[in-house]
């Protein structure tokens, strides 16, 4: 299949915007998203981005059956470990249905990698969500392995009441 | 003995948090592991675009450890992003040199990152704790935390090098 794969613009928010709701309805979850385009357009393409992301485009001929030519994406940015230094978070990762299975998914994760590696880091992490057995396949099939299932790493979050309790440092 | 200053890491820190880096990752017994550097830690974390930030703790002089250090506790963390809800602080390293607990020092620099997450407008702090981890399982749970991995099924993977590259050359 003929796509290209490419940085992505601010251009592109409306776009990711809504891949990001096919993702979080694919997840189930599509209530909780509550970031707008403008939010993306400000976190991500201002003098300090909060993340980056890339864009799989297909040719005008072979537009998606509700019209769009941008049918994946990916959005990252750099982390650090404290034991290897350098590293790249892949948040989202996404194809849109009927696209898949031609390439265009490992080409986005390639593509992170490449960028990763390019700006010195030494590891790409991600979450996946236990239920999701073709993207577990997936992954395990491309090198990864599950650091939550060998080492016993559970994802924490603070969140909410939570956060601003602790702010306050009431126990 | 409560006496101890919080501030924002500086250069001249770098040894001290390399040698706390090891401390912490000593007792999850993975010291071989840390390959980070005094270099790297000055490269990525003191230029114009960081991988991480840093607070220390500092004791007084007379206070100083047994063999001794007046830098005897830390965090490092940075700024991620969930499409979903925006950006999130993200707790990479968490530690406290064991002569100085039960003074409320970690409490104290759990209060101050959940007050740059609030300052800084993250919806939530994330964070890893190993489950083999109880003391610190609880430590979190009781100030709010919820685990992602036992709750909603996430699990942390990760490519190395390795299979990095072999993924960025592959067609």
């Amino acid at each position: 299949m003929d796509f290209t794969i490419r940085a992505a613009t601010l251009e592109d928010c409306k776009d990711i915007s809504r891949m990001i709701l096919e993702l979080a309805e694919h997840e189930k979850v599509s209530d909780q998203v509550k970031i707008t385009q403008k939010d993306l357009e400000q976190d991500g393409f201002s003098k300090n981005p909060f993340f980056h992301g890339i864009i799989a485009e297909v040719p005008e001929h072979l537009k998606s059956r509700d019209g769009h030519t941008k049918v994946g994406y990916s959005l990252y940015f750099y982390t650090y470990s404290s034991w290897k230094g350098r590293a790249v978070y892949m948040e989202d990762l996404y194809v849109m249905p009927e696209f898949r299975g031609k390439g265009i998914g490992k080409a986005l994760m390639s593509k992170v990698s490449q960028l990763g590696l390019a700006a010195g880091c030494t590891q790409l992490n991600f979450t996946v969500l236990d239920w999701n057995k073709s993207s577990l396949d997936f992954y395990l099939k491309q090198g990864c392995w599950d650091v939550t299932s060998d080492l016993g790493y559970h994802c924490m979050r603070c969140e909410g009441d939570a956060l601003e309790n602790l702010a306050q440092g009431d126990l | 003995m409560a006496n101890f200053i919080l501030r924002k890491a500086e250069p001249k820190d770098v040894s001290d948090i390399l040698r706390l880096i090891k401390e912490l990752a000593k007792f999850e017994e993975m010291e071989d592991q840390v390959i980070l550097t005094e270099k790297d830690l000055l490269e990525d974390g003191f230029g114009d675009h960081p991988f991480y930030h840093c607070i220390v703790a500092e004791v007084p002089k007379q206070h100083q450890s047994v063999d001794g250090h007046v830098i005897i506790g830390f965090a490092m963390y940075y700024f991620t992003y969930d499409p979903w809800i925006g950006k999130l602080l993200y707790l990479e390293d968490f530690y406290v040199m064991k002569e100085f607990r039960g003074f409320g020092i970690g409490s104290e620099i759990l209060k101050k990152l959940s007050q740059t997450a609030v300052r800084t407008r993250c919806s939530s702090m994330h964070f890893i704790v190993a489950e083999w981890n109880k003391p610190s399982i609880e430590f979190y749970k009781r100030r709010g935390a919820s685990d992602l991995s036992l709750e909603e099924g996430w699990r942390l993977f990760k490519i190395d090098k390795q299979n990095l590259l072999k993924m960025t050359n592959e067609e």
